[in-house]
């Protein structure tokens, strides 16, 4: 044997384990008088390439046992018909060839032996018996000529295609950053038109290759339906009903995470039909129904989607909740909203909590659809339409402010705990192995709320553009193969996201750009040093007058945050509590300025904190109510001007 | 131009897309925040599979905010497309050429209506608003 990678003996094995199990089935067949027409040609394939490949990977003894199989077969080709008398050595021979694949010695010369005497055996063969193997219909037909193989295939592992697509999803990625860049300017003009096409043939391409990566992973539905039939018949049986149950078009190619995402779907359709749709004998004859029910399972292509249908001949829904659907709703939406679980009373058939609803959100989340109709006493019909296929990513989920993001496996070296920062002239790190590394707080990079951190915050080590960075989150879920989605024309723009990934539960995550969060601006891990300008909250139920006060102080350098009325100030404070000062109206709809004002005096965190009154009430009445509330200063909005906001803002701050 | 429109009420006000660049109308649902994104983008929202932006139309227009929204009208524009967020929709009504005077940049004109104003949504200029505009 030969220092090969183990790999590609396993392969090896594989593949001859197959061709054997076809020699045998072929053998068989030929044993019970009705060989395939190509019997002899399909064995001496087999055998010819079995040879090849055990020379290659150097196992001598397969290779011989091949070898001298393969020349017997050669001997009778010409014969047309099978020899019958070959069935039985031939068939030992596959077994030693088997052991010999696996490695085994000493199991060839037995073999050879067996093979020597079939070669004698082959130049007197009896025609009578040759006559008896014939197929009936291949008498007057010429000897089947040899084909070549036109659908010819190589077998790799699921991890290799994998992790070609996981290359191939970057490149797309590391794309779309090159088009952002070139949006953004970096120095080229964009409307030159033959960056423009060659953007555009580059998508061209890269659509194309995540095209034949993604149809590499495509497996035949039936490899999720195989042990149906025995599940539906036990389950019938267990419940005193019996079934007929049909299974077509089940040979159709999917994505695997598509065939892993519908498997239990599909499970859960099936089992209905027994658990609420097909009565038991005695109801069905009284209806006029066969005593068996019957089920179908089809699959059927349409365009680029899977339909797939179960249906019964069963009871079908009330013609009460068909009445529901009279107002144009879908039978789907009204029995998911009916929190229909397909059953009354919960059991081991039906199960509990994976309601219609649940169903519905999880094809949707795919990509696909949920379709039912039916007729009470008729039957009910399920039809699932799913996409072929995905275009996928792994990221790593982490949480921040509450809301879900992604960030791309390949660029995220490991998750840790931070317990204590290390911290230098206003930059903030963590120490990870004897090495410091800058923390970024992935709430700052991208100016979302986010609670004050706990003591025990998670950062993600990123790599990215030649810098690494520890990024600070709520948490760090799990790693996850996700649908990448574009943000769309209007969002395409915003910095720092690669795309949208639909998750599991329908909800969606943003795909962090590794770039931007490793490289983004230095003040996101600033503490102290040199403080960050106040962050001011606008409170107006005007647009105009928020955009107004926020330009302002736009421009004077602070940071600024706006809400439409008190309520939705207090949930700004929730969001982020670092706010140091409020700019805030009288009369707005549903909490005023003064109910806003007595709330953060009522806070003893927020009892010093500054707030300014803008409001178009000018008298004395009201100066005093904004005065007894807790206001530090009033504007009325007739005298106001840019100088007296920031002067009175820098004032307050000040103290 | 039909003269079909998706009428809808926004902060009390009435406006309308043309039925021409609708796709379709759906609820509110769960949306995810963008940060970074324009003030009157609220967020993506997952409809069966494909993602949209949802733009709160109360923000384009500057109209306060009274009512939550409830409602999502997808939209579309050449080759974009969005989810309007509206307080509720009335219905799809013909509307008679929106001539009177409007000043909004984001409205084609408004229709007289049954003694009411509908302003009638130009959806290429909220989109073009709402859109960040690359550097040169």
């Amino acid at each position: 044997m030969s220092d090969l990678d183990p790999e590609i003996f396993e392969i090896f094995r594989e593949e001859s384990a197959e061709r054997l199990d076809r020699m045998v089935e072929v053998l068989l067949a030929a044993e019970s008088g009705q060989p395939p027409e190509d019997a002899l040609d399909s064995l001496f394939r087999d055998a010819h390439s079995i040879k090849g490949s055990a020379g290659m990977v150097g196992i001598h003894e397969a290779q011989a046992i091949a070898h001298a199989l393969e020349d017997i077969l050669e001997g009778v080709r010409g014969l047309d018909v099978f020899p019958r008398q070959f069935t039985n050595p031939l068939l030992r021979v596959t077994d030693a060839l088997r052991r010999a694949v696996a490695g085994e010695t000493d199991v060839a010369s037995s073999a050879l032996r067996e093979l020597a005497a079939c070669a004698s055996a082959g130049n007197e063969v009896n025609p009578d018996e040759s006559d008896a193997a014939r197929p009936p219909l291949a008498t007057d037909q010429p000897a089947p000529v040899r084909k070549p193989s036109v659908d010819r295939s190589i077998r790799t592992s699921v991890v290799k295609v994998d992790r070609l697509l996981d290359a191939v999803g970057e490149t797309v990625l590391q794309s779309r950053r090159l088009e952002h860049l070139l949006g953004n300017g970096a120095g080229v003009d964009r409307g030159d038109e033959r960056i423009e096409e060659e953007l555009g043939r580059n998508e061209i391409l890269l659509d194309a290759l995540q095209e034949s990566v993604i149809q590499m992973r495509t497996m035949p539905l039936s490899t999720i339906t195989g042990s149906l039939p025995r599940a539906m018949r036990d389950l019938a049986t267990s419940r005193g009903i019996e079934i007929d149950l049909r299974i077509s078009g089940v040979d159709i190619q999917l994505d695997r995470v598509i065939l892993d995402g519908i498997s239990e779907t599909i499970n859960h359709l099936l089992r209905n039909t027994v658990a609420h749709g097909i009565e038991p004998a005695e109801e069905r004859t009284r209806a006029g129904k066969p005593e068996r029910g019957r089920v179908e399972l089809r699959a059927e292509q349409r365009g680029s989607r899977v339909a797939i249908v179960v249906t019964d001949d069963g009871r079908g829904v009330t013609a009460e909740l068909l009445g529901l659907t009279r107002d144009g709703r879908s039978l789907a939406g009204v029995l998911a909203e009916a929190g229909f679980s397909t059953t009354e009373q919960v059991d081991d058939v039906s199960g509990r909590g994976v309601g219609l609803d649940a169903v519905r959100t999880h094809i949707e989340s795919l990509g696909g659809e949920l379709e039912i109709h039916s007729e009470p006493g008729r039957g009910t019909t399920v039809t699932l339409t799913v996409p072929l296929t995905l275009a996928l990513l792994r990221i790593l989920l982490l949480t921040c402010g509450g809301q879900s993001f992604g960030l791309p496996l390949t660029s995220v070296e490991e998750a840790v705990t931070v317990t204590t920062t290390l911290s230098l002239n206003g930059r903030e790190a963590i120490e990870l192995r004897g090495h410091s590394i800058q923390l970024v707080d992935l709430a700052e990079i991208i100016d979302a709320g986010a609670p004050d951190l706990t003591d025990t915050a998670q950062a993600v080590i990123v790599a990215s553009s030649g810098r690494r960075v520890a990024v600070l989150c709520d948490r760090v879920v799990e790693e996850q193969e996700v649908v990448v989605k574009s943000l769309g024309p209007l969002l395409e723009g915003v910095s720092g996201y690669l795309g949208a990934a639909i998750l599991g539960d329908g909800g969606i995550a943003l795909i962090l750009d590794p770039a931007f969060v490793a490289t983004a601006r230095p003040h996101a891990a600033v503490v102290t040093a040199a403080p960050l300008p106040a962050k001011v909250l606008v409170v107006d139920d005007q647009f105009t007058v928020r955009e107004l006060q926020r330009s302002i102080l736009e421009a004077a350098g602070y940071r600024v945050k706006t809400a439409c009325d008190g309520h939705e100030a207090l949930t700004c404070f929730k969001a982020d509590p670092k706010i140091g000062l409020v700019v805030t109206d009288i009369d707005m709809p549903k909490m005023g300025g003064i109910e806003l004002l007595r709330t953060l005096r009522d806070d003893p965190a927020q009892s010093s904190l500054p707030v300014v009154v803008v409001s178009a009430r000018g008298d004395e009445e009201d100066r005093r109510q904004g005065a007894d509330a807790g206001a530090d200063a009033y504007i009325v909005k007739g005298d106001f001007s840019q100088q007296t906001l920031l002067d009175t803002v820098q004032r307050l701050l000040a103290k | 131009m039909t003269g079909l429109h998706v009428c809808v009420r926004v902060a009390d006000e009435d406006y309308a897309f043309s039925v021409d660049a609708v796709i379709e109308v759906a609820d509110m649902g769960e949306i995810t925040p963008v940060p970074g994104a324009h003030e009157a983008v609220l967020g993506l929202r997952n409809l069966r599979g494909n993602v949209f932006a949802v733009v709160d139309l109360a923000v384009v227009l500057h109209l306060a905010d009274t009512e939550p929204r409830e409602r999502i009208v997808v939209a579309e524009e050449g080759v974009r497309r969005a989810a309007f967020a509206v307080d509720s929709v009335v219905g799809v009504e013909k509307l008679p050429e929106p001539g009177e005077d409007v000043e909004s940049p984001h409205l084609v004109g408004a229709a007289l209506i049954g003694g009411a104003l509908v302003g009638v949504i130009d959806v290429k200029s909220v989109f073009d608003c709402v859109q960040p505009t690359p550097i040169r």
